[in-house]
């Protein structure tokens, strides 16, 4: 079964039917829109991991600090605790004396980005190709990063639930029919209001609405074209995309360039894949300022050791002036809810376009 | 010597006027100082208003008493259990390994210059014939010295506050669980009728309900005429009074109809916003003519600063609309003692900032440059001469020292890494998301990262 079709049959058991929009059809007036309700790098697991990581998962910084300091008494702060702070938050390229481990295995999910297959490319599932996903390749062997239990996966699905900063949507307009259409608008844009879920409070419900944040997330708004192919949107990348992202109530985001979607759509929810390439500053410093180095040890997560190894791995947009790549291939997983989009002044999109 | 302007907007605790103090006359920058209720206090001690934190208790000479609540840390406590006095004069030499995944026993930096935790935060001795009054009482130290507390917590002065009405040992800002065990300032209850609350913000002693809702006021209100009726009254809910409230100093009744009864502060008719999403809102302020509530505001920043909108909210930037940053800091000492002050240790600072060194901090962090003609404006605002060599105070013959503004007696800094106005990279830096060693953005206003109303 291909990814996406999987994951559109998930999603639809998630997302419970049967509300009064996805009974009257979602898609009116050519307008439909979706609202995130999971976003985490796509990691590629096997049951044991031993595809993947055949020696392990790495070390955190209790590991590291254990290692590099087994009698800490009697050394000063400056010798054992910030020296690990000023190489987390001044990070080099410079080995660290650690043996990292990357992904080994062959297969990744993602897309190829480049269009071409080369040697560190991976092989998706399916068999396709010159799949680019290097962030896969630096983050697979840590624990903290992997489902369903690492700190980080559990971190940001929880903050998606939770809070409103993260609360992005696609909205596609032009739209004749679900399953096929040659050419679909489609804009990005941040939402204000809380996901509509069950009385449970667990399962998010198609059918919300989302007033677009014209405001504070202005400068988040973005947009571009796709077409849809037997119920998979594909979209034209956009050039430069913030993703606000945060789990710890610290206001960082991401920066995707050349980002593009490619998503089961259906009256109820969207999912698919979200990839682009990660400004690797951008997505280390999103790391350590969301988490402390408490929370990094909870997921093994060495920021130290992977920073070099995102730069190592880094494959797009070299510096003009040092060669050095500063982005690295990506894919975020995605799951989202059908919503209706209300734009200020009050016209309500992916809907009837009913003004309230 | 004390300023003349300081001593007219000092007020007098022992006013003989029912429970309710007076504070007409004293009048803030910006408006009038915050009321509160009078409650007995031990002879000589007073009540001082301040510019940040609102009336705080102050002992004989006009210094502001702390507490040290105990605060919860990841390996243990932190801070004061009630009645036990935890701050001597004994240099620690070792970390507490409060806060994983770093260990206890590591040696702290500077111990040749490293102060005790009464050189900072001497104790506020009761004298030998002092007597319990009130919800103050005295506790023993080790040593047998008598000791004040307020509600069961040992009090404190900061050397830090130089002159009554200073607050430069801490604030009453709430903060987080992974932040040090800060000390508190403490002082009488705001004079607001039940279900009402105040709370210390970067842009005053905000009123709200006891709930944590805003509290909002319309321009086109008058003291005894509300008129926010019908549809209005839909998104904007009067504050209603029981049917038994009666009015007192700054807080009278309207009667919107026959039965019903409206708080009104300060000649403005209360009331909360339907639409607001999270606690200590401010988008009810969004709606034209409204606005927040505030016992007190803030003083006013530099007139050089700016105010720039950011993805979350706003936030205070310079004049080229850069954010501007905070920088805060506790070490992993039982003490838990500050070393976010110019006095302090600048190891960890300097390791966060420039990796240890003052030049990269000086190029990765830069101060915020005071300009030649610009003077603080108040006890908040200040501009302090630094030493760029160690992040000290500069000595004051000291040629390279530079101007920079402070916060709190605290430089503040902008970020290398925003490049334009409006940018918060550098929000969160350092250890514990910037809590513990490490720099927070000057909120202004958060709209997105407040929480759940």
């Amino acid at each position: 079964m291909k990814r996406s079709a999987r994951i559109a049959v998930a999603a639809t058991a998630v997302i419970l039917t049967g509300t009064a929009a996805a009974d009257d059809g979602a898609l009116r007036d050519g307008r439909i829109a979706y609202v995130m309700t999971n976003l985490f790098w796509s990691v590629y697991q096997t049951e044991d991991a031993k595809d993947e990581c055949p020696r392990g998962f790495n070390d955190g910084p209790r590991e590291q600090f254990a290692k590099l300091f087994p009698k800490p008494e009697g050394m000063t702060v400056e010798e054992t605790q910030l020296r690990q702070e000023i190489e987390t938050w001044h990070p080099t390229s410079e080995p660290d004396g650690f043996e990292f481990y990357e992904v080994e295995g062959r297969y990744s999910w993602g897309l190829d980005l480049d269009g071409e297959a080369s040697p560190e490319d991976f092989t998706h599932p399916d068999g396709g190709e010159g799949i680019d996903n290097q962030v896969y390749r630096a983050v697979g062997c840590i624990i903290g990063f992997r489902g369903p239990d690492g700190v980080e996966f559990i971190f940001q699905d929880k903050a998606i639930m939770d809070e409103r900063y993260n609360r992005m949507m696609i909205e596609l307009s032009g739209v004749d029919s679900l399953d096929n259409d040659d050419e679909v608008s489609v804009s990005l844009y941040r939402g204000l209001d809380r996901l509509l879920t069950d009385a449970t409070g667990e399962k998010v419900m198609p059918g919300g609405s989302q007033r677009v944040d014209a405001r504070w997330g202005a400068s988040l708004i973005r947009h571009t074209t796709g077409r849809i192919v037997d119920g998979v949107l594909s979209t034209e990348p956009i050039p430069e995309v913030v993703i606000p992202w945060q789990n710890l109530r610290v206001a960082s985001v991401h920066l995707i360039r050349d980002l593009r979607f490619v998503l089961d759509l259906a009256p109820e929810g969207a999912t698919g894949l979200v990839a682009g390439y990660a400004d690797v500053d951008t997505w280390y410093r999103q790391l350590i300022r969301n988490d402390s180095t408490h929370h990094l040890s909870n997921g093994q997560i060495s920021g130290i050791s992977l920073y070099k190894a995102l730069r190592r791995l880094a494959d797009a947009y070299p510096d003009p002036v040092t060669g050095e790549n500063t982005a690295i291939s990506t894919a975020l997983d995605v799951k989202m809810a059908q919503v209706f989009v209300v734009h200020p002044g009050g016209e309500q999109d992916g809907g009837a376009g009913v003004t309230r | 010597m004390r300023s003349a302007k300081f001593l007219s907007r000092r007020l007098q605790a022992t006013l003989p006027v029912a429970w309710l103090l007076a504070s007409a006359a004293a009048v803030a920058q910006g408006g009038p100082f915050e009321q509160w209720l009078d409650v007995p206090m031990p002879p000589g001690f007073r009540v001082e208003n301040t510019e940040l934190e609102g009336p705080v208790f102050a002992d004989r000479d006009g210094r502001t008493l702390y507490e040290w609540p105990l605060h919860v840390q990841r390996n243990g406590y932190s801070g004061e259990s009630p009645d036990t006095p935890a701050c001597y004069d004994e240099v620690l030499t070792v970390t507490a390994g409060l806060m994983s995944p770093y260990p206890p026993g590591i040696v702290l930096p500077e111990l040749e210059t490293r102060p005790s935790c009464t050189d900072l935060w001497p104790p506020a001795y009761a004298d030998a014939d002092a007597k319990p009054v009130g919800d103050w009482s005295i506790v023993e130290r080790r040593d047998g010295t008598r000791q004040w507390a307020y509600a069961e917590q040992p009090l404190y002065t900061s050397v830090r506050d130089a002159e009554p009405g200073d607050t430069l040992g801490g604030s009453k800002r709430p903060y987080g669980g992974d932040s040090p065990a800060y000390r508190v300032p403490i002082g009488p209850p705001p004079a607001v009728p039940p279900g009402f609350a105040v709370r210390t913000t970067s842009t005053g002693r905000m009123l709200t309900t006891d709930r944590n809702d805003s509290v909002y006021a319309y321009e086109g209100d008058a003291p005894d005429a509300s008129n926010c009726r019908g549809e209005c009254e839909r998104r904007f809910r009067p504050l209603l009074a029981p049917a038994l409230a009666r009015s007192f100093g700054e807080w009278t009744i309207l009667a919107r109809s026959p039965g019903v009864r409206q708080w009104v502060y300060r000649g403005e008719p209360l009331y909360t916003f339907a639409l607001d999403e999270h606690s200590w809102s401010q988008q009810g302020s969004d709606e034209p003519g409204w606005h927040n509530v505030y016992t007190q505001k803030a003083p006013p920043f530099p007139a050089s600063f700016t105010v720039q909108a950011t993805i979350v909210g706003d936030v205070l930037a310079d004049q080229r609309g850069m954010t501007i940053y905070v920088y805060q800091c506790g070490d992993d000492s039982q003490d838990q003692l500050s070393c976010d002050h110019p006095d302090d240790t600048q190891v960890y600072r300097l390791a966060m900032c420039g990796g240890g060194d003052p030049k990269r901090c000086l190029e990765y962090w830069p101060y915020v440059r005071a300009a030649d003609h610009e003077t603080g404006g108040s006890r908040t605002w200040s501009v302090i001469g630094i030493d760029p060599a160690t992040g000290h105070k500069a000595k004051p013959e000291q040629a390279d020292a530079i101007r920079v503004w402070a916060f709190r007696d605290r430089p503040i800094y902008t970020y290398a890494g925003d490049r334009q106005p409006g940018d918060t990279h550098g929000d969160g830096t350092g250890e514990w998301r910037g809590q513990r060693n490490g720099l927070r953005g000057f909120w202004l206003r958060n709209d997105m990262l407040e929480g759940p109303r």
